[in-house]
């Protein structure tokens, strides 16, 4: 057993919104090789006759440039792989981010943001992290489509089905991480901190509505981290709109666009002081990622995966076609960090949100049932206690603690 | 230990006054559901539909999440309460007993007695009519 292993207590989850890995982390690349971000020659066609190559380049904003919010619904995504092909046969492509984009404004010009990513030094908390402790080359969102499903399968391992907004899970088949952890003997402890009531959770039709302990907020996750009460499984929401306060104004900062990428950056900076303050530090784990890609570019095709339990109808989806769960969504970014993670650490390995109750269900609880086909299928980030640890797949793998790890000055 | 200077937004990045998204949208649609739920004295009387900005949208979802929150404490305090009152009716009953032990425990020992039998026997009756 490595001590990093064996140290482990607490795992926290922060999931931001919508961006992709290129668009945050691609601009690495350069001087870090092996994260596999922009490289030359990666284009889009663009919609005139001419079908113009449109380049990525490093030229996005914090604020003011993605306006209209891009198509991340379905048939966007759908357009965004496969490039407009609808053929039987069709292989997905990345080829249709320019052209989605375009669809909204129809301004030729404008449509070529959609391209944009950030140059690292412009968001220095992600890319420290993600060259600080490990990165994922290849976690996917978990459909090609929006918000709540996606995040769905982050809380249940399935959206039951869906690939829209619109989830109502009543008496479906499988359970939450959460309640999963909190009815398991001996009881396991799970909370779920979104930011403020102002803002509140997204999980909201289930477990708020039926379960409001499981809940708490920002100011009461950064005293957990203070006092060193965390729960052992912590899921993490940013805040999701501008609003004021008696305390003044609290600005979104989930890096939803058109919310500031620098608010989201303070944010994340935010969390990772709380816990490395923390007097359990030794004890956290801690994943950064995003829900979904947003409309944004990213090169990588989603690869196939295990069919879902369900499947959307060819009416549901909104492309003609049915949908059997049975392929990831866009790249996205994910960075895990603790401190027992080596520095540039780089995993090639293809995950996706389901892989977060697939982790904390083997690591707290082991063998679970009955959990969706797609979270039993699904790899996991953090090795289990129990078993015989593969060296190779062991990310907190050093013997000793870092004493190197960044600090943030906010 | 590297120490890595993380800027502010500007105060202009804050806009309660943007137009609600499509995620904000749909949060408070679930919401909406939940709040249809709840007693009638804790639902807002806001029209989500005439929201239009993120000012606004924040503040319905904080009266129904906090609304959320009120209903459940109020049900876990008349859960205490009940529980509370069940222990006073056994402290009072005694009380009885001790105070008029002739009368009052009698009469409500006869009618425990007599319920408790009726229910026995046909319990007992039972198994042996399906026998």
């Amino acid at each position: 057993m490595s001590p990093g292993l064996e140290s482990l207590k607490h795992i926290v989850v922060l999931m931001m919104e919508n961006r992709s890995f290129d668009h945050m982390l691609g601009g690495l690349t350069a001087t870090h090789p092996k994260i596999d971000g922009i490289r030359p020659g990666l284009t889009n066609p663009d919609t005139s006759s001419a079908a113009n190559a449109v380049s990525p380049q490093p030229l996005a904003d914090f604020q003011g440039q993605l306006d209209p919010d891009p198509d991340h619904h379905f048939p966007a995504v759908d357009l965004q792989i496969f490039g407009g092909d609808t053929s039987p046969n069709r292989a997905a492509n990345m080829q249709g981010f320019v052209k989605s984009y375009f669809n909204q404004r129809r301004d030729l010009k404008h449509s070529q943001k959609i391209m944009y990513y950030f140059p690292p030094e412009k968001l220095p908390v992600l890319t420290t992290l993600a060259t600080e402790f490990a990165v994922f080359n290849r976690w996917f969102a978990s459909i090609p489509g929006p918000t709540i499903c996606n995040r769905a399968f982050a809380h249940y391992g399935t959206s039951f089905g869906r690939v829209d907004m619109n989830l109502l899970y009543v008496n479906e088949p499988f359970k939450s991480i959460y309640n999963r952890l909190i009815s398991a003997k001996p009881k396991h402890t799970a909370k779920l901190y979104y930011y403020d009531t102002t803002s509140s959770t997204m999980e909201i039709t289930n477990l708020l509505q039926h379960q409001p302990e499981l809940f708490g907020t920002y100011p009461q996750f950064l005293e957990d981290c203070r006092r060193g009460t965390l729960p052992e499984y912590s899921f993490v929401e940013p805040n999701y709109n501008d609003h004021d306060t008696d305390r003044g104004g609290e600005i979104a900062n989930d890096q939803h666009p058109d919310h500031d990428v620098q608010a989201g950056e303070l944010y994340i900076a935010s969390v990772y002081n709380a816990i490395k303050q923390s007097p359990l530090w030794p004890n956290i784990a801690l994943l950064v990622v995003y829900d979904e890609h947003g409309g944004i570019y990213d090169h990588v095709v989603p690869p196939a995966c295990t069919p879902d339990k369900f499947t959307a109808s060819a009416n549901a989806t909104g492309t003609g076609m049915p949908f059997a769960f049975d392929r990831l969504g866009v790249r996205v970014p994910a960075i895990l960090i603790s401190a027992w993670i080596p520095k540039g650490t780089v995993v090639d390995r293809v995950f996706d949100h389901a892989s977060i109750p697939a982790t904390i269900t083997k690591f707290f609880l082991g063998d679970y049932s009955p959990r969706s086909p797609r979270e039993t299928s699904a790899d996991i980030f953090i090795e289990p206690q129990a078993a015989p640890v593969d060296p190779a797949r062991n990310l907190l793998s050093l013997d000793k603690m870092r004493t190197d790890c960044p600090d943030f000055d906010l | 230990m590297t120490v890595i200077h993380v800027p502010r937004s500007p105060e202009s990045a804050m806009d309660p006054q943007r137009p609600v998204n499509a995620l904000l949208r749909a949060q408070m649609q679930h919401l909406q559901d939940a709040e249809l739920k709840l007693p009638a004295r804790l639902q807002t009387d806001i029209y989500v539909n005439a929201i239009k900005t993120e000012g606004e949208a924040g503040e319905y979802i904080r009266r129904v999440t906090e609304a959320i929150h009120q209903a459940h404490d109020g049900a876990a305090k008349n859960r205490a309460r009940t529980a509370r009152k069940g222990t006073g009716v056994i402290d009072i009953a005694a009380a009885a007993e001790v105070g008029r032990p002739n009368r009052g425990s009698r009469i409500a020992g006869k009618k425990k007695t007599r319920k408790k039998s009726t229910k026995a026997a046909k319990k007992k009756s039972k198994p042996g009519r399906r026998a």
